[in-house]
């Protein structure tokens, strides 16, 4: 996802052009530009960085115009370099292009035009757009006809804004699968990816619909349809909204609208080449000692690693916190570092990373954020795709890991001759079914959990309790309540409990035990077992499971019955769930969702 | 953008109010359930209200007239027979000009902030279909929202059998376009294929509500919409026209022009007590009590929890506790609502010939309008007194037939 805006004014707009992208940073923030047309034509300026970051080397500010477009990306295509932020311009400099969406034939139309002698500068899929432009103007098409046959030629998604040094005076644009809305001022009017590019001016809109485009100046408008350039009456929206509701897209909070992004985000980790996982693999394998590390959450999706590389492999790639990391394990030269990370600026993890690059062991990592400090100092990164993720807690980072990491044992697997093709096959299924299983559960169970928080969620004493893969789960899930619902939960084995802890049991401490599916008997009667013992001291049992039996026994006091899942996936569903719970307890408890007390998004303090 | 508002709903599950007002006029915390809905709407910036009523309109104009009371012009339509929702909404159809969208509020629900202006909102974001959603504590008797990542609607399953979903139901606000009018003429104005074809032609977003709702269903559920308004309340609000003498007044209690309070009186916050309500000495009025307008209350009467609706005479030492009572009812001397089961159960009433179980621990008698009771009845938890009946004084002595 990346911002695009747009203004057209009668006086200077450097500063209202780069407020409008700080608004849109949310969507993208990992390189920025602006492109402000003065006498001689369109002024790029654009850079690697936050918006803020690159205003301030770039000067955007001292650029001098009334007419004026710009850009915050999230890359897709091509690395982050200053060459590959928009805005992007024709060769001869006269046209510039910002571009919001994935243009999915770029490769022939960029051989094309290099044929006909067009210089590339980028390995953007946006440049082959002004360079286009400029070829039917070339052609003899005048701009606007060149503008809409260049739109023509895309396929894939697109909201695309030019400027051009040939009518300076408007603002063209168009779009198809990607948003834009034309804002409407006093003898001014703005452009956007949504609202929030021209919040602050105005609330008359005017949103496009596909296969439209639109010609925009300081005092007018027009909206023409791209297949026969007839105008399109709009309809001039006046709108009561706030910039939060709306970056929240209609969501009450970021955390809930990133929980029900996940079966999308789920799709992206699956989507991720094959190459860099089975690389991934390869190391954990060939090393003489593997570690995985993460912190927070990430140790957490680390140690959930851990075990699927034990069970579908037969490695052992212990998980160690950052924070503990170099005191708690010994490595060199010959073994491996594999770190987890949503933000890529972890203190504690690029520590870590740090010393290994000093000792030279080899390192890789897994990072949400293109362009981060983590994803440039490793050996190998593997980018997770799962989009921003706003709220502070993190849930649906944290999962596409965990299926990254899941993928990762497969093909170790594979590689060790634990797993046959088929069996791959089998397993690669199962988490294809999984985003279907998270939405299905969404949008069937949200009620039950949501009674389940109201009805719990003021006890304020809880074990979180799981077995084998469903530990790290329990411990992540208390994580999540902790963070956000500020309940003292504590993370841990199920067999763990009766060495100890057990002795805490009363009516002030209740347990949330995850349960495997009963098919996995061996580990469900030993999770079984625990309930059991801790009935029998009279404590009090909530539990996630998927058992019809256990749900019309007496045991339980409290329950979440789950969707039936593979065992691959199953411990995932649970997760999801726990997410879920937590988000309704804090709600519950009228806490602060999106930013807990005391939390930031990424820690890069020791 | 013109707003409707549904308030011909009787509910069949109302006894013993269905016969004698809508749904939208039963009374919750001091005001009928559409006097909310109204606000709501005014504060959203909409004057002019469309209202459709069902044969028991008389009740809702007599009430508030063509609005010129509350600051808003209301225009009525009469809904011919009690043909469903979309039937309604049809009704009003000549009112609306093509190519608008308007707001559809059903005035059968009850909320704790304005629901409305969250609608309009999300409406706002993108100019699209817009239903509000929210998530009860019990989903059953509801139908089941699916959703995309976007916050669209992607398939509504009414009243699904299967017990073990429950998610998000429709909260009764929607902001639709007109052509919505042609679609329930398409599907013989049966709501539910109405928006499923909505969904399909233009989409429909969700606004997603998560503060209290309650959807009045059941005649105890005018009990918890009544707690929950009144939860809301953070101050005390005294007409200066309001006569008390050596009366406690505790919480927020708001107390409206001209009533009066005897001395020996102790008013519990929160509760209400309506514009010219006398309350007479030594008379215990505890949580959640809503009284008046123009009620009076006899010497030591204890009332909790409970919905006076107007009216209503309640004399010496009795004790009304979980309890609605309708307008004009007149409560003897010593009557005692009992309020719960002294096995523990929860209290089950009869509606319809069928017990319903209305899983509450403790709750009264519904008593419907103009009854009159006579002195000295315990009435039994969960009792129904349809309206205007008239129950005879209870004696003791002389024993009966001797």
């Amino acid at each position: 996802m990346c911002g695009i805006s747009g203004i057209v004014s009668h006086s200077n707009i450097s500063r209202r052009l780069l407020d409008s992208i700080q608004n849109l940073e949310y969507r993208g923030y990992d390189s920025c530009g602006m492109a402000v047309i003065n006498s001689h034509g369109p002024i790029v300026r654009k850079n690697v960085g936050h918006v803020a970051e690159v205003a301030e080397k770039e000067l955007f500010t001292s650029l001098d115009g009334h007419v004026g477009i710009a850009h915050t990306r999230w890359a897709t295509h091509g690395g982050v370099t200053p060459v590959n932020a928009h805005p992007h311009t024709s060769c001869d400099g006269s046209i510039a292009v910002v571009h919001n969406g994935i243009i999915s034939n770029y490769g022939e139309l960029r051989a094309k035009l290099m044929k006909k002698g067009h210089r590339f500068a980028s390995e953007t899929d946006t440049e082959v757009i002004p360079h286009l432009i400029e070829e039917f103007r070339k052609g003899g098409l005048p701009l606007e006809a060149a503008f809409v046959a260049a739109l023509k030629e895309l396929d894939g998604s697109f909201a695309v804004a030019m400027v051009s040094a040939e009518e300076p005076w408007c603002i063209f644009c168009g779009k198809h699968e990607s948003p834009l809305i034309i804002g409407l001022g006093r003898n001014e009017n703005y452009l956007g990816s949504d609202f929030n590019a021209f919040i602050e001016y105005t609330k008359n809109a005017v949103v496009m619909d596909d296969g439209e485009y639109a010609i925009i100046s300081n005092e007018s408008y027009s909206v023409k349809r791209m297949s026969n350039g007839e105008p399109v009456g709009k309809q001039v929206m006046p709108i009561e909204w706030d910039a939060e509701m709306s970056k929240k897209g209609g969501f009450p909070h970021y955390m809930l609208k990133e929980i029900h992004e996940q079966p999308q985000t789920v799709l992206k980790a699956l989507a991720i080449d094959e190459k860099s996982i089975i690389n991934l693999a390869r190391r954990l394998i060939e090393s003489r000692r593997s570690f995985l590390t993460g912190v927070g959450t990430t140790f957490y999706v680390a140690q959930l690693g851990q075990y699927y590389l034990a069970s579908e492999a037969g490695i052992s790639a212990p998980a160690i916190s950052a924070d503990e990391f170099l005191e708690g394990a010994a490595f060199g030269q010959e073994d491996f570092i594999l770190a987890v990370s949503q933000s890529g600026e972890t203190y504690d993890t690029l520590r870590v990373l740090r010393e290994a690059k000093r000792r030279k062991t080899r390192t890789a990592a897994m990072v949400n954020v293109i362009g981060s400090t983590m994803a440039r100092l490793v050996d190998d990164v593997v980018m997770q795709g799962s989009g921003p993720e706003i709220c502070v807690i993190s849930t649906k980072a944290a999962l596409a890991q965990m299926i990254i990491l899941i993928r990762t044992a497969i093909e170790a697997g594979v590689i060790t001759k634990r797993i046959t093709a088929a069996e791959k096959k089998q397993k690669i299924k199962q988490l294809e079914s999984l985003p279907e299983i998270i939405s299905g559960f969404l949008n069937e169970h949200s009620g039950f959990v949501n009674t389940l928080a109201q009805r719990t969620a003021h006890h304020h004493n809880w074990l979180y309790l799981g077995r084998g893969r469903y530990y790290p789960i329990a411990l992540e899930a208390a994580l999540k309540v902790k963070e956000v619902a500020y309940l003292h939960t504590e993370g841990m084995p199920a067999g763990f409990l009766k060495h100890g802890t057990i002795a805490l049991i009363d009516d002030n401490l209740k347990s949330l035990v995850f349960l495997p599916s009963e098919k996995e008997e061996e580990l469900y009667k030993m999770t079984m077992s625990s309930i059991e013992e801790i009935k029998a001291r009279g404590g009090s049992v909530t539990a996630f499971h998927s058992s019809k039996t256990l749900q019309k026994s007496k045991l339980l006091d409290d329950q979440l019955m789950l969707p039936v899942s593979g065992p691959l996936v199953a411990p995932l569903v649970s997760l999801v769930a726990s997410q879920l719970y937590s988000y309704f307890a804090a709600v519950t408890l009228g806490k602060n969702v999106d930013k807990p007390r005391a939390l930031a998004k990424s820690v890069t303090v020791a | 953008m013109k707003a409707l508002i549904l308030a011909a709903g009787g509910g069949n599950n109302m006894a013993p109010f269905s016969s004698t007002r809508p749904k939208s006029m039963l009374h919750v915390a001091g005001r009928p359930i559409l006097y909310r809905s109204l606000q709501m709407l005014k504060e959203s910036g909409f004057n002019d209200v469309i209202c459709v009523m069902g044969p028991l309109g008389k009740s809702i104009t007599d009430y508030f007239g063509s609005g010129q009371n509350i600051g808003m012009g209301i225009s009525y339509v009469q809904q011919k027979k009690q043909a469903g929702i979309g039937d309604a909404i049809l009704a009003a159809k000549g009112k609306f000009t093509p190519g608008e969208h308007f707001l559809l509020v059903y005035a059968d629900v009850v909320t704790d902030d304005n629901i409305v202006r969250n609608a309009l909102q999300i409406f706002g974001l993108g100019g699209k279909p817009t239903a509000a959603i929210c998530l009860p504590a019990e989903s059953g008797s509801f139908g089941n929202v699916y959703l995309d990542n976007t916050m669209n609607i992607t398939k509504i399953v009414e009243k699904p059998q299967d017990k073990n979903l429950g998610n998000y139901v429709l909260a009764g606000i929607y902001v639709l376009p007109y052509t919505f009018f042609g679609l329930l003429e398409k599907n013989r104005a049966d709501m539910a294929k109405a928006l499923a074809e909505l969904i399909k032609r233009e989409g429909l977003r969700a606004a997603m509500w998560e503060k209290s709702w309650i959807d009045i269903g059941y005649p105890w559920d005018i009990l918890a919409a009544n707690k929950m308004v009144m939860d809301t309340w953070t101050h005390a609000h005294v007409h200066h026209s309001v006569q008390i003498r050596d009366a406690k007044i505790k919480g927020p209690v708001i107390i409206e022009e001209d009533a009066e309070i005897r001395s020996g009186s102790i008013i519990e916050g929160p509760a209400f007590i309506g514009r010219g309500t006398y309350i007479g000495n030594n008379v215990l009025v505890r949580k959640y009590s809503s009284l008046g307008p123009k009620c009076v209350i006899g010497f030591g009467v204890e009332m909790k929890n409970c919905v006076l609706t107007g009216g209503a005479r309640v004399g010496r030492l009795s004790f009304i506790g979980e309890s609605i009572i309708g307008e004009g009812v007149d409560v003897g001397s010593g009557i005692v609502t009992i309020n719960n089961n002294m096995d523990g159960t929860t209290v089950k009433v009869r509606i319809n010939k069928k017990a319903i179980d209305s899983n509450m621990a403790k709750l009264g008698a519904f008593v419907g309008d103009h009854c009159r009771l006579g002195g000295g009845h315990t009435i039994s938890p969960g009792s129904i007194i349809e309206p205007e009946t008239v129950v005879p004084h209870h004696f003791t002595y002389p024993k009966r037939g001797k």
